[in-house]
């Protein structure tokens, strides 16, 4: 799967690609919006990370040119101007999500694939991870094909697992993608234990292994 | 007191000082011009009366005549003395049995030679009396006085109103004159130099300081702005670090802590771009927003955190809708639920109302050390150490400046309420 990073800061792209390349996506890079517009007509991707200030342009305008030439490939935008206009603007144009900095590598690779995954299957998808499966459409998780009852919270957090399988994730990157703005208000290690300690009881009952590892002082990683 | 009140006094005691000095002065400048006067007439008279009574010194009994003469005028005495005297002036008092008073009268003597015979002549004549003359004086003195006062009065009185209203107009937008509203001061035009240089000065002064203003606050939106790349790569190598599978346990809370610190920055950096936002207006459209639909809601995402604390929420919500900007009153209403939640003591609890144009939102807790309006200030915050940024009641009374909303905070009984009313 082809993924294009339109993104100016150097050391920033540099940890996007790294953490993507883990997830064995291929990475391309194109630090300035003209380099962009070349590779978007040349090639397709599955999904663009696109940074809208660019040194040389805006990156609404490779939105624009990717709208004129009929592409559908997935886009996520990238800015550090959290405002609301930018985000209307981006979505009007045809940007698939949005995503302001600073950011978790994590979330942004959960995105990714949510992307990936509604591009590629048409919706119509499964993921799963050894015995758990997850029908995303029907938001129903399975294990050995018996269906586990999962509270919102408890699936968005096995999502997000399993979006960044074999990686650690940070109490607080998990806190955020939970809680959102209200992370914040969160004792994180309270918050997430109790959801993570529910999860693995509900697995565990349906019979799953115990793939949900606590990794001291920072988080959890989903492996086998 | 008011500058021209200061400067009418001062003319006022003046005059007054003047009047009075003048009182004697022209009373004794008239009595001697008076004096001389008579004085002269008097010799004129007297020197009239010899040439007259010379005309008939051929007349055998001048003498008998003159004797005659002397007891039927009144004015003259003209008798025989022995010893010729020095010609003198004289003022005296006689009693006037007709108008049964003292009238001053001014006496001439000299010694006339008539048929060789000495005669003492004594001319008299009535003058003004020196009470008639003060009180005369006195009562024109009193009159210009009252008139000088009136007048300048009513004078100084529509010459503060004309002369001055540049200033007074000047003076009254400097103080409605705001730093973050209002582009400048509108001054007129007058035709007093003075007030022409005041104005010229204070629109330099006001054009200046919003300049600096104008430039800080762009300072500040550029500076976060600028923040949230490093903010994210920052982010991002935590993020891949973290992978690592060789990291120790104290790297592992090392990589924690700096997490954290990290996103107490990537907050603090948000808060105050959120403020910067808001003064630099940049949530000014306007949307049909219903604010109970946006509480429910807001409630609903809040109530497993609260949980955790056993908190509980209790909400009273009717409907309310308001023209606003909806990002605006969901910043608005998340902060005074963020700090309701983060102030509440354990097992307390969380109330909202909502109610005609009325947000309410009352927690239990411990009183507050600062004062109220310190509360509301940028980074002030009861406990040093807590995760809060110090923002979140700035940006709600940011919010309500900048909207016309009435923010109100009580404390009674151990609850804490903040009332915002919605316009």
């Amino acid at each position: 799967m082809k993924i294009l990073i339109v993104e100016d800061e150097r050391e920033l792209v540099k940890s996007m690609a790294q953490f993507l390349r883990q997830e064995s996506y291929v990475c391309e890079i194109a630090y300035t919006a003209s380099e962009a517009n070349e590779k978007i007509l040349l090639y397709d991707y599955d999904c663009i990370l696109l940074d809208i200030s660019l040194p040389d342009g805006s990156g609404l305008k490779i939105l624009e040119t990717l709208k004129a030439n009929n592409k559908s490939d997935g886009i996520i935008i990238i800015t550090a101007n959290n405002s609301l206009d930018d985000r209307v603007a981006g979505l009007n144009l045809g940007a698939d999500d949005y995503l302001s900095k600073p950011f978790y590598l994590p979330e942004l690779s959960a995105r990714v694939s949510a992307i990936i995954r509604r591009k590629r299957f048409d919706g119509n998808n499964k993921i799963s991870f050894h015995e758990i499966a997850i029908d995303i459409l029907g938001k129903i998780v399975t294990v050995n094909n018996q269906a586990v009852d999962l509270t919102r919270k408890e699936y968005d957090l096995l999502m997000f697992l399993m979006s960044n399988k074999n990686r650690v994730i940070s109490k607080n990157a998990i806190a955020e993608h939970l809680s959102g703005d209200d992370a914040e208000l969160l004792d994180k290690f309270d918050f997430i234990y109790s959801h993570v300690k529910n999860l693995k009881r509900k697995l565990a009952e349906a019979g799953s292994e115990d793939y949900i590892k606590t990794v001291y002082g920072l988080g959890y990683k989903l492996t086998t | 007191m008011r500058l021209l009140q200061v400067s009418l006094r001062a003319l006022l005691l003046y005059s007054l000082l003047l009047v009075l000095v003048s009182i004697p002065v022209s009373f004794f400048a008239i009595r001697e011009i008076l004096n001389k006067e008579v004085d002269a007439s008097l010799v004129l008279h007297s020197e009239q009366f010899v040439k007259h009574v010379k005309n008939f010194e051929y007349l055998e009994d001048l003498e008998m005549d003159l004797v005659v003469f002397d007891q039927l005028s009144y004015d003259i005495t003209i008798e025989p003395s022995e010893w010729s005297a020095e010609r003198h002036f004289q003022t005296v008092s006689v009693y006037d049995s007709i108008e049964r008073e003292f009238r001053p009268f001014r006496i001439l003597s000299s010694s006339v030679n008539i048929k060789n015979r000495p005669y003492l002549l004594t001319i008299r004549m009535s003058v003004v009396d020196n009470n008639d003359l003060v009180i005369a004086l006195a009562g024109v003195q009193i009159i210009l006085i009252l008139l000088l006062v009136i007048g300048v009065a009513l004078l100084n009185r529509s010459l503060s109103r004309k002369l001055w209203k540049p200033f007074y107009n000047t003076l009254s937008q400097l103080k409605a004159y705001e730093l973050d509203k209002n582009e400048s001061i509108k001054t007129e035009q007058s035709n007093i130099i003075e007030f022409d240089d005041l104005n010229k000065a204070i629109g330099h002064l006001t054009d200046r300081n919003r300049k600096v203003f104008l430039q800080q606050k762009e300072f500040i939106e550029n500076a976060s702005h600028e923040l949230q790349t490093p903010l994210a790569i920052f982010q991002s190598k935590l993020d891949i670090l973290m992978q690592n599978s060789s990291l120790t346990e104290t790297s592992s809370a090392a990589i924690q802590e700096l997490e954290e610190t990290v996103q107490r920055m990537t907050r603090l950096n948000k808060n105050l771009l959120l403020l910067s936002k808001i003064d630099n207006d940049q949530f000014t459209t306007l949307e049909k927003v219903d604010v109970s639909k946006i509480a429910i809601k807001l409630l609903e995402n809040l109530k497993p955190l609260a949980d955790l604390e056993y908190i509980s929420i209790e909400s009273k919500i009717d409907d309310m809708c308001v023209k606003a900007n909806k990002t605006l009153i969901e910043v608005l209403m998340t902060n005074l639920f963020h700090n309701a939640i983060r102030h509440t003591t354990p097992k307390g609890t969380v109330k909202v109302y909502i109610n005609d144009r009325t947000l309410k939102v009352l927690n239990t807790g411990n009183p507050i050390r600062m004062s109220p309006e310190k509360m509301f200030e940028r980074f002030s915050k009861e406990n040093k150490s807590s995760s809060s940024t110090g923002l979140g009641l700035a940006i709600v009374k940011k919010i309500c400046d900048s909207c016309l909303y009435t923010l109100q905070y009580d404390y009674v009984n151990g609850t804490h309420t903040f009332s915002v009313v919605i316009k």
